[in-house]
């Protein structure tokens, strides 16, 4: 079919994209276009597999579809219903997950930082959470290249975790990120600018440069944040992958044997009318993030598969993590504007390890960020419910006020978790997801501890009075992978251990998430998912399902689930 | 409440903004949807709430931000809102019953229906509702706390701050598609962007 999107403001992608038929039997049918999903598209179809990847939502044309308008942006976000609860309620759709092509990287603030070494043995090191079943330096290429692909921009030196430097020169910082800056560097307090942010501070091929609009939660009109629909799904359709759009899956139907023979979905026309389609595939790769793969996986029972596809170790929907994303703001007696430039543009991971001196394990970092004004209205009356003179005051402050994002590590636990909830369906009829996510002692106080800190910046850089509001941002962890059935239900390479042709790469495989921005690191496991299917599918290796590492797992001690 | 920002008119500048952008901004400011959802005491309770999380009466009439129109459309529409609370209603559900909610605490602390208070009142009715425990048999399933920063707060603030004429009360420089910004130093404003009276030149 013909495609004709803008995806930046000088560059269309008007090209030829090849179709399959769904009763073909294609390679790869993968499911999502986001971080995990696009990179994979890309990379398998380059290694010349067929490849039809399903995606629930639209295009986003950067000319028509996206505005600077925080009201008018809420097709980029994934809107469908989904019910929450526990004891700290996770508010979904908006700012934690995308729909269209591309997925949340279309709306995300671009902070693309890696996860440290030490992410990876959280149990070895602190007793807590889980080992990964890989080290940082297995991954460590992938971020490299990433980073080269997406691209990132940074400092020349980023000091943390392992020490590396970026490949692209930093973007200026607008005055509300100066002022995270201003407030580390007075109380002494190692800070980085420049992100390490997914926009480069130059052209980049068919992408204009910044012009510092700071409309990035918005989608980026401009073309210069790189999202995954700019950076690999334009090389994925060149190589001859379908991107079938408007596609919602539903089940994975398996066969007698236990493979995967495919993915059932609604296909919903422009005219709005809805067809019921199976897609072929010799293997399936679930990429729809930590809501929607766990959603597939358990919607798809069978005989055989009675508690959903790949959940012999019933943990799947388990161990839901979010980020810790409380907004700490102060006022300033001098104007900030804090809307202009990106809002992603400086960092400190001074406080991301584990310190003895603290009465919790890992840690936090500080990010800039920079609430529009909707954004700003709803920080302000969720801090204290303020309303009438008292709120048209308060936002009457809004071009004095600069913010700091404290991006906290939220540890794994199996009551914070996924389901199917027993009644409500969405607009399709399927069954919808049910959130459950509360908050244990050692995330509460390392959230209070990551305030007062951010407090404590913002009032070194100036400002007469601070404020704050928890907040939660990213989510993973639902399909976590490790060593063995038992613990895990992906093993290294993201494969279903009970289901030989089944991957899962996205977010939701994370074992824990550090205090990074995931997409680099979901990125990065897909590129190396693909380079290992490279080798693995003429090798053979998706014949039989995959075996547990015995002797890792008996070093490796695993909370019940 | 003086403006802090007396010569603000971001719509001056729309000639500078995208067309899709534009389309849907003025589309805001010049087609006030028609009430179709709620009944005629439940928009008169609506809008009385709007007066007081939103007080408009110091602006110009044709300078007022419309609120309860946008609010009926979205429960009209079954407007797709991403997530609900598994111990609150669907969203349209959930402004019925916190509009009846109202007349309730109303009428238990003052012997009247919520739009008939004067201001006064209707403040007391709503710090009520604010502190989590008012008077009403509505609220002993709604969680007025949830109800009030949720559906209220949040929504009533989300349709004001996406309109132009509350940019111009707040300085937001609106849309910035093409033209971009240059002035990021020091919070300076851009040379068509307003002063902050008493603070700026």
């Amino acid at each position: 079919m013909k495609l004709h999107v803008h995806l930046s403001s000088d560059w269309i992608l008007d090209t030829e994209m090849r179709e399959y038929r769904p009763r073909e039997t294609v390679d790869f049918c993968i499911v999502g276009t986001g971080a995990g999903g696009g990179v994979l598209a890309q990379r398998l179809a380059r290694a010349g597999f067929s490849v039809v990847a399903l995606e629930a939502g639209q295009w986003h044309d950067s000319e028509r579809d996206m505005v600077s308008d925080e009201a008018g942006s809420a097709r980029l976000y994934w809107n469908d219903l989904r019910i929450t609860g526990g004891a700290d309620p996770l508010e979904l759709g908006a700012n934690n997950s995308g729909k269209g092509v591309g997925g949340s990287t279309v709306h995300y603030a671009g902070f693309c930082p890696r996860l440290h070494p030490s992410d990876f043995h959280v149990r070895t090191r602190d007793g807590v959470a889980a080992d990964w079943p890989i080290s940082y330096e297995e991954i460590e290429p992938y971020y490299a290249q990433m980073e080269r692909e997406y691209p990132v921009s940074g400092p020349a030196r980023f000091p943390w975790g392992k020490p590396h430097g970026y490949p692209y020169a930093p973007l200026q910082a607008g005055t509300a990120g100066q002022m995270l800056i201003q407030g580390c560097t007075r109380l002494g307090i190692p800070v980085v600018a420049g992100g390490p942010v997914a926009i480069p501070a130059g052209r980049f091929g068919k992408r204009p440069h910044c012009i510092m609009r700071g409309f990035c939660l918005l989608g980026c009109k401009v073309g210069a944040k790189s999202s995954i629909h700019l950076s690999h799904i334009p090389d994925a359709i060149a190589n001859g992958a379908e991107i079938r759009t408007g596609c919602m899956a539903r089940e994975i139907p398996t066969d007698e044997s236990g493979r995967a023979t495919g993915v059932r979905y609604y296909r919903t026309l422009e005219n709005g009318h809805v067809l019921e389609e199976e897609q072929r595939a010799r293997a399936v790769i679930v990429a729809g993030y930590a809501i929607e793969t766990p959603r597939l996986l358990l919607n798809s029972k069978s005989g055989r598969f009675p508690d959903g596809l790949a959940n012999s170790s019933g943990i799947v929907g388990k161990h839901l993590m979010a980020q810790a994303g409380p907004v700490v703001w102060g006022r300033f007696a001098e104007p900030i504007r804090q809307y202009k430039a990106p809002p992603a543009c400086a960092c400190s991971e001074e406080f991301y390890e584990t310190d003895p001196h603290n009465d919790f394990v890992r840690g936090y970092a500080l990010q800039t960020v920079a609430p529009l004004p909707i954004a700003m209205a709803h920080l302000l009356v969720d801090e204290t419910g303020c309303f009438g003179e008292e709120l048209l005051r308060k936002m009457q402050d809004y071009n004095h006020y600069a913010a700091i994002g404290v991006l906290g590590e939220i540890l794994p636990d199996p009551r914070n978790r996924v389901t199917i909830h027993p009644t409500a369906t969405d607009q399709l009829g399927i069954s919808v997801p049910y959130v459950q996510f509360s908050l244990f002692e050692n995330d509460k106080r390392m959230m209070a501890a990551g305030i007062a800190r951010a407090r404590h910046v913002l009032g070194a850089a100036g400002a007469t009075e601070t404020h704050f509001v928890p907040r939660f941002a990213h989510l993973v962890g639902t399909c976590r992978m490790g060593f063995t059935p038992r613990d895990s239900v992906v093993d290294r390479w993201c494969r279903s251990w009970d289901v030989p042709n089944l991957l899962i790469c996205d977010g939701s495989v994370l074992v824990t998430q550090g205090s990074a921005n995931p997409a680099l690191t979901i990125s990065a496991l897909a590129a190396r998912t693909a380079d290992w299917l490279r080798r693995a599918v003429p090798a053979g290796e998706l014949a039989a399902r995959p075996a547990g590492r015995q002797a890792a797992a008996q070093r490796q001690s695993v909370e019940a689930v | 409440m003086r403006s802090r920002y007396p010569k603000a008119d971001v719509l001056a500048q729309r000639g500078h903004w995208d067309d899709a952008t534009r389309e849907v901004v003025l589309d805001r400011v010049h087609n006030v949807p028609r009430f179709a959802f709620f009944k005629p005491h439940e928009q008169a309770t609506l809008i009385a709430l709007s007066d007081r999380v939103l007080p408009q009466a110091q602006r110009e009439p044709d300078r007022r931000v419309p609120i309860a129109p946008r609010i009926d459309q979205s429960c009209g529409t079954g407007k797709l809102e991403g997530f609900r609370f598994d111990n609150m209603p669907p969203l349209a559900d959930a402004w019925r019953r916190g509009l009846q909610g109202l007349d309730q605490t109303a009428e238990a602390l003052h012997g009247a229906d919520f739009c008939d208070l004067d201001g006064a009142r209707q403040d007391e009715v709503l710090q009520s509702i604010r502190a989590g425990s008012p008077p009403g048999e509505v609220w002993q399933h709604l969680p007025a706390q949830r109800w009030w920063i949720y559906i209220a707060l949040r929504q009533i603030a989300g349709v004001y701050y996406a309109h132009p004429y509350a940019w111009d009360e707040i300085g937001f420089g609106g849309p910035a598609y093409p033209r971009g910004y240059f002035a990021l130093n020091h919070g300076a404003p851009e040379p068509w962007e307003p002063r902050e009276a008493g603070v700026e030149q």
